[in-house]
């Protein structure tokens, strides 16, 4: 394959290198941060993806209006310093700070601001998510350094929608120099990090935005960022993953298996942090409308067969926590009063609840009724965390005779199918900001049947939702929110499987990160990410 | 010779048509729509409708493999449905890397695998030969998934010398080749235990051979006589086999390239699959079939240059 002198003067180049990889340690990787993750985003625009693993970026290239604190609860400034919201709740005026600068140098104005929103919403743009940003009528200028949003009806949940990253300011230069590459093979930000080079599905490099001094008040320092340079780096192996941090072939990372815990923990030279202000959420929901679960007694014998307490215990080596509720009992506007009411593990009084609404145990060990034998059909997402939640939820529900049929889908297929009318049970999990965010997802008629897959079709429900999403007053809100929440559980349309924390894995040489849950980035504006001194 | 090569590359336009035909196929056989995946899981109906309809999806089959031929005839490929880059862009810079790290496996487990395998021979039967022919096998039998995480538990954990995470630049650059050793020690230890084994038993059959028995009855060393007179004639079933097991290696380099995080076109075409991005996975199918398409080309001409007999 080579001739002689070729051959011998890559030796000689393989020699060099020995030499050098010997006589130089990892002196150029000191200010460099790798945050290992298992996939990568479809693109960098924030206005065309949902993925997680874009928000994880767009959150550190750029800025939102106001940011989120890491309880979950508050909202802290951001690229406005303060707002006013008029009488009526249907107008925000934002006044930016005046010192904000994109990477490139150019000064931040209200016209980006209107650009980006407008954009968020043109129908030409076809943005998924663009109904977060509420029913918007227009966004205005005033001046340089203020902002009018301008809605049809109050919004409440306006400020959170506006802490995510979908409504990141763009910069419209940026968006009309690169079109259909706005995103891919560039983006001009406002955040603490620049774009640095994308490889898709290998790594995204980002750079330190040296100007940068506009960060959440949350955060110990406001800017600029401590590290230099920050790669998100795709490792799909996930014990891989954990290894790298062990040997500090990367920093940080929140996605280490959870078998992998409490070997993080023990390790001198990494430690693991997790918040509870997380929301993520594992259910199964059901159609209401399809035969065997439109029976709520049915629906309620699952929710009681189901030991949710042993599955987090078994499965997730007790690092989550086992869910009764639809959201997390943290979140804001959850409802108390219902606490006692959660459904919780009881085989017997299920098994009761079947009897008496006509399920009898056939010779197989199968109920039936009329005929029809107890086999609903479930539709979930194939791969190991779902593999394992739902043959556990199989195997538990065939105790008290019900024969769940499972489906897997691989991701990229499982969201067409789970927009379909053909199954009975499917199973997902969510990020959310707080009780509404969830509910007027999932719960509203308008949304079947996506997100609303349950079929979920009640007038009082709507009207509640439309109360707690048009409210002024917080007591009202939380109260219609309250509703709703109760209306849902005492139907038992899901069943809830647990609650995800945010889990961070870090090394030792890292200062130690607060865990941020704003859509699942536990890193958020990557400001915390710090070299111990 | 030339025209036996032209003639390998006559016959290679109807496998090279096979393989688009075939690639074209199985991505309309997949049960994932690529209208989906561009326009995003929460697309309204009629976004998806015209996306369908701008993609040409509306077309019946034989319209769309012919649309196809005819981009691909003139050297566009499309554009990633994920990632909108070209695909040219994305098969060009996961080539690089990926022909990096068969060099630098086949550079050191060839030469040492048939250094191996003739030793085995000369040494037949001794304890040598019995330790070689252990290692081949285990070689030969460890899933190269394995010998991937071993490689990582030893050197890279217990022994943490050498990165496993991604590729650090170019191989003669100190971070490249600290990057690049695991993943090809790992990929190049399947290699040498069949490249050993078939050493040794041709070298064994060409051993016993007359030419040999003349060249030493000539009174040449015996190192002469193994490696100019044996060896060379030895090495014909080697060369065939090098070239099969270079497309297996491409199957291996997936694994790894998935281990290593190796940003090379076996994790292209992993990814590209899996996330439906059906214009990608089409160009890797291409180029992944090229490349079996010119080892078989290599193997040919080197089968000429070591035995002229092949030639006429």
């Amino acid at each position: 394959m080579f001739n002689r002198p070729d051959f011998r003067s890559l030796a000689g180049r393989i020699g060099l290198a020995v030499a050098l990889a010997a006589g130089l340690p990892a002196l150029a990787a000191a200010q460099s941060v790798t945050i290992v993750r298992e996939v990568d985003s479809n693109n960098y625009d924030p206005h065309k993806s949902t993925a997680r693993a874009a928000s994880e970026v767009l959150f550190m290239m750029g800025d939102t209006l106001v940011a989120l604190d890491p309880d979950m609860k508050t909202i802290a400034p951001g690229l406005a310093e303060s707002w006013e919201v008029s009488e009526d709740g249907k107008t925000y005026t934002f006044h930016l700070r005046d010192d904000v600068k994109f990477c490139d140098g150019k000064p931040m104005t209200a016209e980006d601001v209107v650009y980006s929103f407008t954009r968020w919403q043109d129908p030409e743009t076809k943005s998924p998510v663009a109904w977060r940003a509420g029913p918007l009528e227009e966004v205005v200028a005033v001046d340089d350094h203020t902002v009018e949003y301008r809605m049809s009806a109050p919004y409440s949940e306006l400020l959170y929608q506006l802490s995510q990253s979908f409504a990141t300011i763009i910069d419209k230069d940026n968006v009309e120099a690169l079109g259909e590459d706005f995103g891919v093979t560039g983006f001009n930000g406002t955040g603490p990090f620049c774009w640095g080079e994308w490889t898709p599905r290998n790594k995204m490099v980002l750079t330190r935005h040296d100007d940068y001094v506009w960060g959440p008040s949350f955060y110990e320092t406001t800017g600029p960022a401590s590290v230099e340079e920050i790669v998100w780096q795709i490792v799909p192996e996930e014990n891989t993953r954990t290894v790298a941090v062990l040997t500090g072939q990367s920093q940080i990372t929140q996605y280490v298996p959870y078998i992998a815990l409490e070997q993080l923990r023990a390790a001198p030279n990494a430690e693991v942090v997790q918040s509870d202000a997380a929301f993520w959420t594992y259910f199964f929901g059901f159609k209401i409308d399809k035969p065997t679960v439109n029976d709520a007694a049915v629906r309620q014998a699952i929710n009681l067969a189901v030991n949710q307490e042993a599955m987090a215990e078994d499965l997730f080596f007790g690092e989550v926590q086992p869910a009764y509720s639809y959201v997390s009992q943290d979140a804001l506007d959850w409802n108390h009063a219902i606490d006692g009411e959660l459904l919780k593990y009881d085989p017997e009084k299920a098994a009761q609840i079947l009897d008496e609404a006509g399920w009898t145990v056939g010779a197989d060990g199968i109920r039936e009724k009329d005929g029809v034998k107890l086999q609903p059909l479930a539709y979930v997402f194939a791969g190991s965390t779902w593999q394992k939640i739902s043959e556990y939820v199989q195997a538990e529900l065939r105790k008290v005779g019900i024969d769940l049929q499972l489906q897997p889908f691989d991701a990229t297929i499982a969201w067409g199918k789970l927009a379909t009318q053909e199954f009975d049970v499917f199973g997902m999990s969510f990020p959310y900001i707080s009780s509404g965010d969830a509910l007027n997802l999932y719960f509203r008629s308008e949304n079947m049947p996506t997100p609303n897959r349950m079929n979920w079709d009640d007038q009082e429900t709507d009207d509640l939702l439309e109360a707690g999403l048009t409210a002024t007053d917080e007591a009202v809100r939380a109260e219609s929110y309250g509703e709703v929440l109760k209306k849902v559980h005492e139907a038992a349309v899901w069943l809830p499987l647990y609650h995800e924390p945010m889990t961070i894995a870090q090394s030792s040489e890292l200062k130690t990160v607060t865990p941020h849950n704003l859509y699942g980035c536990g890193l958020y504006k990557g400001l915390g990410i710090a070299y111990k001194e | 010779m030339i025209a036996q090569i032209v003639n390998r590359l006559v016959l290679s336009i109807p496998v090279l048509f096979g393989v688009l035909l075939l690639g074209f196929m199985l991505l309309q056989l997949v049960p994932g729509d690529p209208a989906t995946v561009l326009a995003g899981p929460m697309a309204p109906p009629e976004v998806l409708e015209e996306i369908r309809k701008q993609m040409g999806l509306d077309q019946p089959l034989l319209v769309q493999f012919w649309a196809y031929l005819e981009r691909m005839a003139a050297g566009d490929m499309g554009r990633s449905l994920i990632s909108n880059k070209t695909v040219t862009s994305e098969l060009v810079s996961a080539i690089g890397p990926t022909v990096e790290l068969m060099v630098a496996c086949l550079v050191w487990s060839i030469p040492l695998g048939i250094g191996m395998g003739t030793v085995a021979a000369v040494k037949r039967g001794s304890l040598l030969d019995r330790a070689i022919m252990a290692v081949s096998v285990g070689g030969v039998s460890l899933p190269i998934f394995f010998i991937c995480l071993l490689a990582i538990q030893f050197l890279g954990v217990y022994w943490p010398i050498f990165p496993f995470i991604g590729r650090g630049g170019p191989i003669w650059t100190a971070d490249g080749f600290m990057h690049i050793v695991l993943p090809a020690v790992s990929l190049g230890l399947i290699f040498i235990g069949p490249v050993a084994r078939m050493t040794r038993s041709s070298v064994l059959e060409v051993l016993k051979l007359d030419h040999v028995r003349t060249a030493r009855a000539k009174g040449l060393s015996e190192r002469t006589v193994i490696l100019r007179h044996g060896l060379r004639n030895a090495l014909i079933p080697v060369v065939t086999l090098v070239g099969l097991q270079a497309g297996y290696l491409l199957g291996g380099a997936v694994v790894t390239e998935t281990i290593f995080s190796w940003p090379g076109i076996g994790r292209l075409a992993v990814g590209a699959i899996l996330s439906s991005d059906f214009p990608v996975a089409q160009g890797t199918i291409l180029v992944l079939a090229l490349a079996f398409i010119a080892i078989n080309l290599i193997v040919d001409i080197l089968y000429a240059l070591l035995d002229p007999r092949v030639q006429t």
